[in-house]
């Protein structure tokens, strides 16, 4: 391939690929940015979205963009479960940072070998009917997944214009930089923290469902996303949403890069190198 | 009874012995120095992987190889160590899972080496007692574990380990006192790490074949559920946790309560699924662990004794 065409078809299959990694870490970014822990049960947002949307689509039979509705708000309602059941209350007895880590890795756990009860261990496929198949700089792709590709994107940049353009946005940056200004100024806290849990568990889903529909749909789906999430998280400097869009599709356009060279596996590898230069390099006060 | 001796419990109780001596090692890293490690299990790994290779690769005779593997793992963990133990504690986390993430991605993708995730072997005993190999070869790693324990306790009380204590409770102030905390700390990870490859070492004959699942995130947060079960800060709290989970799940009920094969994948989820709400139930209710806080009442006096010395 020559150099030129290398570069753009890298540039191009990056970023579309990187979308439902970019709307994951918007999501992952929120709540960093509002609670200033690393929540690893985020993971399980996605997983479950997927599963849900599988359902809908698979078993009972629903059209395929129909069934992302409401799977993606189920999980956004699940976001704001694991907020109000464990994480709020952890966060009022002062656990510390580090544990409240733990604590999101317990909750990831539970949801995710809960989900493993009840769907089972097996894989899941979504059923999506008249589908074209398109290649796509040498890459095949079906119009479904160019779609959802297309979607992921959008919504992630409608998620950072709400938060940077809108009132909502406003009151939810203002708590999340200082609480008690920000209840002086009349925030009811509890009520844009469930908003910011809930969007963030909905941008969480539909990455899953994204990212569900080029393969399969397993228990370790979030899980596989979650350490590249955090990767793009903590590149793009936490809490910073611009931070996160641009690092995602950086990372998105560099796993790309090495895979379409070598192997997949190596892309991962560089990535995380990447990744801990970084963090060495910035002494990141994560 | 020979049947007992070589068969399937004694195996099971060897690798719950191997999964006592990481917690307390993991004890050590986070009890004790407050060095969040989300990578022993890939560490662990590193030294059971290299161990199974320097034997069938270059046919070095075991015990030369256990040792070869433990030297390896502390090289490469004093880079890591170098790199990421003056972060935050949040930093050193992610970046630990992340060097997990590097050892297990490449183990599984070099094939020609490791042979991928079809496992690699077979890594033989040592010696042949007949039946009573390998019970003779769980008598060697009880040994071991025992000796640790017995560091990790020496430890606490001697003046590196009191050090170690100190930067965990104020690192700032311990440097302000002319402490080297960050090469103490570099070192104690260092050796710890060894530590645990050395357990991976002796580890690999009790699997025969190793995979990569053995060194996966899910054997490191097993060890963290463990640890913070029995209580992070108290040198049994590993021991303790092992047991209530590992040794609940993997020893009493799949060996001695007969489970139908098809109710065995349910069995791993449920098992997952528990440890999880118990990490959850724990941290919000009882942080301390089953074991709860240590009483600093000896080391205050041990404190006394010794500024009496100095005047």
């Amino acid at each position: 391939m020559p150099f030129a065409a290398f570069l753009k078809s890298t540039f191009i299959i990056g970023l579309l690929e990187s979308a439902p990694l970019m709307l994951a870490a918007v999501g992952f970014t929120l709540i960093f940015r509002l609670n200033g822990f690393i929540n690893i049960g985020y993971a399980e947002n996605a997983t479950l979205g997927a599963y849900l949307a599988v359902t809908f689509n698979a078993i009972l039979g629903w059209n395929f963009y129909i069934s992302i509705i409401p799977a993606a708000l189920l999980s956004g309602v699940l976001s704001v479960l694991t907020y109000l059941i464990v994480f709020r209350p952890a966060m009022k007895r002062g656990v510390g940072k580090t544990e409240m880590i733990i604590l999101s890795v317990g909750v990831s756990f539970f949801i995710r070998y809960g989900i493993s009860l009840i769907w089972g261990s097996r894989l899941y496929h979504f059923d999506i009917a008249k589908t074209h198949y398109l290649s796509f700089f040498g890459m095949g792709i079906t119009s479904t997944q160019l779609i959802c590709l297309g979607l992921a994107l959008i919504i992630a940049l409608g998620l950072y214009l709400f938060i940077y353009k809108t009132t909502y946005g406003e009151t939810m940056r203002a708590l999340a930089d200082n609480e008690e200004l920000a209840m002086i100024a009349g925030i009811n806290p509890i009520k844009v923290s469930v908003l910011v849990w809930f969007l963030s568990g909905v941008a969480g889903g539909l990455a899953g469902i994204f990212t569900g529909v080029f393969t399969w749909v397993n228990t370790g789906l979030g899980w596989h996303m979650i350490l590249v999430i955090l990767l793009v998280a903590i590149i793009g400097r936490v809490g910073d949403v611009r931070g996160a869009l641009i690092a995602g599709a950086g990372v998105g356009i560099i796993t790309t890069a090495v895979t379409l060279v070598t192997q997949p596996a190596y892309g991962v590898v560089a990535l995380l190198v990447i990744f801990i230069a970084i963090l060495k390099f910035r002494k990141v006060r994560v | 009874m020979g049947q007992i001796l070589s068969g399937y419990y004694i195996y099971m109780l060897s690798i719950l012995l191997i999964f006592i001596a990481l917690a307390t090692i993991l004890h050590m890293q986070f009890g004790l120095t407050g060095i969040a490690n989300f990578g022993l299990s890939g560490i662990w790994g590193f030294g059971m992987y290299s161990c199974a290779l320097i034997i069938l690769k270059l046919n070095i005779p075991f015990v030369l190889a256990v040792i070869l593997a433990t030297v390896l793992t502390g090289i490469i963990s004093l880079p890591i160590g170098r790199i990421i133990l003056d972060l935050d504690n949040q930093a050193v986390l992610v970046g630990t899972l992340a060097f997990l993430a590097i050892i297990e991605t490449l183990v599984i993708s070099e094939k020609w080496l490791t042979n991928g995730v079809l496992g690699y072997g077979p890594v033989n005993y040592p010696f042949n007692f007949g039946t009573y190999t390998k019970f003779v070869y769980f008598l060697i790693i009880l040994i071991f574990t025992i000796v640790l324990m017995f560091y990790a306790r020496k430890l606490e009380s001697s003046p590196p380990g009191r050090l170690l204590l100190s930067i965990q409770d104020n690192e700032p102030l311990s440097q302000s006192l002319g402490k080297p905390t960050f090469r103490q700390k570099l070192v104690f990870f260092t050796f710890t790490s060894a530590l645990a490859g050395f357990f991976g070492a002796i580890a690999a004959p009790v699997y025969n074949f190793v995979f990569p699942k053995y060194m996966g995130p899910d054997i490191t947060f097993t060890l963290w559920i463990a640890l913070i079960l029995g209580a992070r800060k108290r040198i049994f709290g590993g021991l303790v946790g092992v047991l209530a989970t590992v040794g609940l799940f993997n020893v009493v009920l799949e060996t001695v309560v007969p489970i139908p094969s098809q109710y065995a994948g349910i069995l791993y989820n449920a098992k997952y699924f528990l440890y999880g709400l118990t990490l959850i139930l724990v941290l919000m209710f009882r942080p301390s662990g089953i074991l709860g806080d240590k009483k600093r009442s000896k080391n205050i006096k041990n404190i006394g004794k010794f500024e009496k010395m100095e005047g």
